[in-house]
């Protein structure tokens, strides 16, 4: 048989064995013996040498052509067979997509220091900026600065845990202390005034301590936030919009407030603000002890003595200060039925929020 | 303050719905914290008509009686009938109209009434003596009522008795409001209507009953001190008869909240209600001398001195107690109670009336030492006003002298050392409107200072009005209190809100803010949750943690604990966090990753205030999450808390951060080998690792538990706003993988050390990715260390020769630097 013959045939039985492969790794081994290093195809290319030089370029234009048909061949039948193989492992790879992810678990921000971030960019975003106070201070920040001077009346409204003194000085009143938890954040106040240059437009949050056993409605500390404003021409109606700025914001839009008068050392005129129950809408119930209204926060006027006493001329610059329980507003927007709740660490409670 | 309605009507009209009288007193500054129906307790308490009174079959001085309570009682067929009782009393015959208790009724003092058999007869109900109803009385009999009183209607509609009383919380800068004059004025403001101030008229009715020689004859007094005692005046009431007091006298005490006792007590204490003005009555004869006389010294008390108080308590006084005494003794501690052995009684005959002023810082003080607070202490600490104190004594004497029976002595003996003037003040309108943002009419201001007690004049200026301030009000010193009372009167609701203006201000968060906040996210993000336990510490805390009582500071002692194990301040936060461990396991809660950022307090001697230092905190105790279907769960070990302080160092930019291990004595509070210190730049910045078992068990937790305590203001100290920043790489890198054997002893951290000095510039990274231990193939106290090593130039691709030449030389000087074997 002529070369050009037995080519023809080494294609044609290629060809065939190139259809007849199943699978990717059948038609490899026939891509390997025909035109691989060792292939048959491959061997007739080696030994074109041998071929006399008359038939040569017969010989070579049949090897080209077997090749080409070859490798098209190839080609073609492996992008089917790959085409398919894929289609086969993707529907083997199906998942029961109701089986659970694979997430990293993140941690939680405790609620109170949560409405505190809360409350704090509602200020950051009218111009306040947060300062921090310590929890032991002396009479002076926490009573005295604030026109709540020894034996004043008020003292007795808080009940206060007093810190021994070393000192050595000596308390007036037996088992009291010159030293002592702060029982509000108000000395904040002062230090802001004495600290910070005029216009003076913050708020601080922290821990307030006072003597009231831990039950479902009290823990002896808790948080406030207190808010100081000081600047020529600040006005009650400033304080109103503030506060129902504020409260609208950490409450919801539809809620009200109510400015009732009352009293603090500190401030003059003062009052204390309630926000319209948010569960009877004003209408009395259980919640709101059938009021229709919920305490929220304490405020006023800053007293032209405290102003003095910092340094600051009343006849110049008024402001207002407030001060309200982050622990009350918790319990107001998520109904914790038991305050130690948040002093106890279960973890049940605290991946809630 | 208890505020009787019926009683206030007499001096200012009460608006009848008393739901908008209680929503207007909590606007304008009162608080009403209760609202009380008396003539409740007299519930099935009826008038009644006897029908028949016959002898009782057993008994010689028991009548059995048939008694029509009208419609209130109905047989089975629905018509009225008269109940049939049993009653002991002799002073009735049929036909009186009384008083009587049905079955049901509850009578004060807590008797029930229920249907009993008395000697043989059935008895529904009890005919009512004035005693059992607890309105007085003087003798035993039943309640005998007038002629036309109806039959059949309750007891207490038919006296009129049912009065509303208000619970009100008086702020303490009105001692004005703790009186039912002052209230009356509240009101009369609040709504701009008259009220009547009775003082004046009670004051005259003293001339009818003055009898017998002036008190100067026998009776001095002697002011020791006037800074404690502005004036003292005295009274005597003689030829008086101690005994119950008429039902009018007795529900106006009891309204106001106190207990009706006797005549004399009671007048005291309905003067004290009606004018806000303590008094106490003394037994003139237990303060006489030798000579008859009574010579009343107002001084402070000795050190030491000793008086039993009216309620029995002995009390130990200091110098800054005031008393009132004799020549010889204390008889009663001024401003807060009297004595019991000058107290008035059955047997006393004559009354030396008090009537006084004392300072209200040694009142406060005084009661707040002795731990007693009494409607006198609780008025003279928030200031009585001396300048009505003739008047009220004489008003008060009258009365006494009305009910007891009595008469007053012509004159007083009246010590007024300190005379309190009237504040004058200016008001101005321009001023006010100004800072309160409103537009408020002068003649608001001026009616409501008037009501209020202010006299109000005009000025030169149009906008200025002069003030002068009445003396019971001690709150109004400056413009501003008056500035309070106009507003609160013309309703804050009135004031429109507005903004501050924004100029010159922004919001921004302070660096330190700042750290905290990458700080929080960064620990929640590692998978911690947030909490907060107390920042009070239990003595033996620093103990339970193995280490010396002060080996954190001196404890900062708390002197009023509430309960013993919160006596001091936190010192570290681990105590807490570690009971907070305790407290999810016992409640089967195993996976536990908690953090807190708090305060930890440590005192020194001879310092006032404590030192206070920011702390955050952590522990890690069981696993990060159960087993999945798809992860397993991973134990947590000390490398997750290290893990923690790793991803906080990245996210602060911390630099040249080093862990150093903790052996026992650095940190006995943790298990030894499992404990590192946490350095940045130099500085220490807190540790980590695993707790002591012994430790975790002391606080109830079961090991393992991990844990690290970190110095905030070192963090934010060492924190850096930002990173430089490094070129991205644009030539290929090498890897190459290789493994050493080195003995136990050589840390990561040496190795690390020496192959990055060794690497030079062409080495970009280590990363161990394989510790392996076999005594066999790597052998005895020696590990094989794996670490995939990174060569890269930043100008060129590097050829091959010249990461083997490097290689080399890394592998060559590891070594030698450590004795470490290449593992082939």
């Amino acid at each position: 048989m002529a070369i050009t013959e037995e080519l023809a045939a080494l294609r044609d039985d290629t060809l065939q064995r190139i259809e007849a492969a199943a699978t990717t790794d059948e038609l490899d081994a026939v891509r390997v013996a025909v035109v691989g290093k060792q292939g048959s195809l491959t061997g007739y290319l080696r030994s074109m040498g041998s071929v006399p030089k008359e038939e040569r370029a017969a010989v070579g234009r049949a090897v080209n052509e077997a090749r080409e048909a070859v490798e098209a061949a190839l080609e073609a039948r492996k992008a089917t067979l790959s085409a398919a193989e894929l289609t086969a492992a993707i529907d083997a790879a199906a998942v029961d997509v109701t089986l659970p992810g694979r997430a990293q678990q993140r941690g939680t921000r405790h609620l109170i220091n949560g409405i505190i971030d809360e409350v704090s960019e509602i200020f950051l975003g009218l111009g306040y900026t947060v300062e921090h106070g310590p929890e032991v201070e002396t009479d002076y920040y926490n009573f005295e600065a604030l026109n709540a001077p020894p034996d004043h009346p008020s003292r007795s409204m808080q009940d206060t845990f007093y810190i021994r003194d070393l000192s050595g000085g000596e308390s007036a009143v037996r088992g009291e202390s010159d030293v002592l938890l702060r029982t509000q954040t108000s000395g904040v106040q002062v230090h802001a005034m004495e600290d910070n240059p005029l216009p003076i437009y913050v708020i601080a949050p922290g821990k307030v301590y006072r003597r009231d056993v831990a039950d479902p409605s009290h823990l002896p500390q808790f948080h406030q936030i207190e808010g100081l404003v000081v600047d020529k021409g600040i006005t009650f109606g400033d304080l109103k919009g503030t506060l129902e700025f504020l409260c609208k914001a950490v409450f919801g839009p539809e809620r009200k407030t109510r400015f009732r008068a009352h009293y603090f050392p500190f401030t003059e005129p003062s009052a204390e603000v309630d926000v319209s129950c948010g569960i009877c809408h004003g209408e009395g119930c259980r919640m709101c002890k059938g009021t229709g209204w919920l305490e929220i926060l304490g405020c006023g006027m800053v007293d032209p003595n405290v102003l003095s006493m910092s340094g600051i001329d009343p006849e110049e610059y008024s402001g207002f200060a407030f001060g309200m329980g982050v622990e009350r507003i918790a319990c107001l927007k998520y109904n914790v039925p038991d305050l130690r709740m948040l002093l106890e660490g279960d973890m049940r409670f605290l991946r809630q929020f | 303050m208890k505020v009787s309605l019926k009683w206030l009507a007499e001096y200012v009209d009460v608006p009848a719905d008393t739901k908008a009288l209680c929503d207007r007193l909590d606007l304008t500054g009162t608080g009403v914290e209760g609202v009380e129906t008396l003539g409740a307790t007299f519930d099935h308490v009826v008038t009644a008509q006897v029908l028949t009174k016959e002898h009782h079959p057993d008994s010689d001085h028991m009548w059995v009686c048939s008694v029509d309570v009208g419609e209130l009682n109905q047989g089975e067929d629905g018509a009225p009938e008269p109940l049939q009782i049993v009653c002991g009393a002799q002073n009735f015959e049929a036909g009186d109209h009384i008083v009587t208790a049905m079955v049901g009724a509850e009578l004060p003092g807590g008797v029930k009434i229920k249907k009993s058999k008395l000697r043989g007869v059935v008895s529904c109900g009890m005919n009512c003596s004035e005693r059992e109803l607890g309105l007085g009385g003087d003798h035993d009999g039943i309640m005998i009522l007038p002629e036309d009183a109806p039959v059949g209607v309750p007891f207490a509609e038919y006296a009129a008795m049912t009065d509303t009383v208000l619970d009100l919380e008086v702020t303490p800068n009105r001692p004005d409001c703790l009186s039912m004059v002052g209230m009356a004025r509240e009101v009369g403001a609040m709504y701009q209507v008259p009220a009547t101030d009775p003082l004046r008229g009670d004051a005259a009715k003293l001339e009818a009953c003055t009898a017998g020689a002036p008190v100067g004859e026998s009776v001095g007094i002697a002011i020791a001190d006037p800074g404690r005692c502005g004036r003292y005046n005295a009274r005597v009431i003689e030829n008086v008869k101690v005994g119950p007091s008429p039902a009018w006298l007795a529900e106006r005490v009891a309204a106001a909240g106190a207990r009706s006792i006797n005549n004399v007590v009671d007048v005291t204490n309905y003067i004290l209600f009606l004018y806000g003005q303590p008094l106490h009555a003394f037994d003139y004869d237990q303060l006489k001398g030798a000579d008859g006389s009574v010579q009343v010294i107002v001084r402070p008390a000795a050190d030491g001195e000793e008086l039993t108080t009216l309620d029995g308590a002995d009390r130990v006084l200091t110098s800054d107690m005031t008393v009132i005494a004799t020549p010889e003794r204390a008889v009663a501690l001024a401003g807060v109670m009297g004595g019991l052995d000058s107290e008035v009684t059955e047997g006393t005959t004559t009354v030396l009336l008090e009537t006084a002023t004392f300072d209200r810082a040694h009142t406060s003080r005084t009661s707040r030492n002795l731990g007693l607070i009494s409607e006198a202490s609780m008025r003279y600490e928030r200031g009585v006003d001396g300048n009505p104190i003739d008047e009220v004594s004489q008003a008060a004497a009258a009365l006494l002298a009305e009910v007891s029976g009595g008469t007053v002595r012509p004159g007083a003996v009246d010590e007024w050392p300190v005379h309190v003037e009237p504040v004058e003040l200016s008001f101005r309108l321009g001023r006010f409107d100004a800072m309160m943002g409103a537009q408020i009419p002068a003649d608001f201001v001026r009616d409501i200072l008037r009501r209020l007690g202010c006299e109000v004049r005009a000025t030169a200026d149009d906008d200025v009005l002069a003030v002068t301030a009445p003396t019971f009000r001690p709150d109004l010193e400056r413009e501003i209190d008056l500035y309070e009372e106009v507003l609160r009167l013309w309703g804050m609701d009135r004031i429109e809100p507005t903004l501050p203006a924004g100029r010159e201000r922004v919001g921004v968060r302070r660096p330190a803010e700042r750290v905290r906040a990458v700080l929080n996210d960064t620990l929640r993000a590692a998978g911690l949750n947030e909490t907060m336990t107390y920042s009070f510490g239990e003595p033996g805390d620093a103990e339970r943690l193995g280490l010396d009582p002060d080996a954190l500071g001196l404890a900062v002692e708390v002197l009023n604990p509430l309960n013993a194990d919160q006596s001091v301040m936190r010192q570290s936060i681990l105590p807490g966090l570690l009971r907070a461990v305790a407290y999810n396991q016992s409640r089967g809660v195993a996976d536990v990753q908690l953090y807190e950022l708090g305060t930890v307090f440590s005192a020194a001697e001879g310092r006032q205030k404590p030192r206070e230092r920011a702390k955050v905190a952590g522990v890690l105790a069981g696993a990060m999450h159960r087993a999945g279907w798809n992860q397993p769960a991973v134990p947590f070990d000390f490398f997750d808390g290290k893990g923690v302080l790793e991803s906080v160092a990245r996210e602060l930019a911390l630099p040249k951060v080093r862990f150093r291990a903790l052996d026992a004595a650095d940190a006995p509070h943790l298990q030894p080998g499992r404990a590192a210190e946490m350095m940045a730049g130099g500085a220490v910045i807190g540790w980590v690792g695993e707790v002591h078992p012994l430790v975790a068990r002391a606080f109830g937790a079961e090991a393992p538990v991990v844990a690290f305590e970190l110095d905030v203001v070192a963090l934010e100290k060492a924190a850096q706003p930002a990173r430089p920043y490094v070129d991205v790489p644009t030539f290929p890198a090498v890897a190459v993988d290789q493994a050493f054997v080195v003995g136990e002893d050589v840390t990561h951290e040496k190795m690390a050390q020496v192959m990055t000095s060794a690497g030079g510039k062409l080495l970009e990274g280590v990363a161990l990715f394989d510790v392996y231990r076999d005594e066999e193939r790597v052998g005895a106290g020696k590990k094989s260390m794996a670490y995939a090593l990174t060569y890269r130039a930043p100008d060129r691709t590097l050829t091959s020769e010249e990461v083997d030449k490097a290689h080399e030389r890394l592998v060559k000087k590891v070594c030698s630097a450590t004795g470490a074997e290449v593992r082939a």
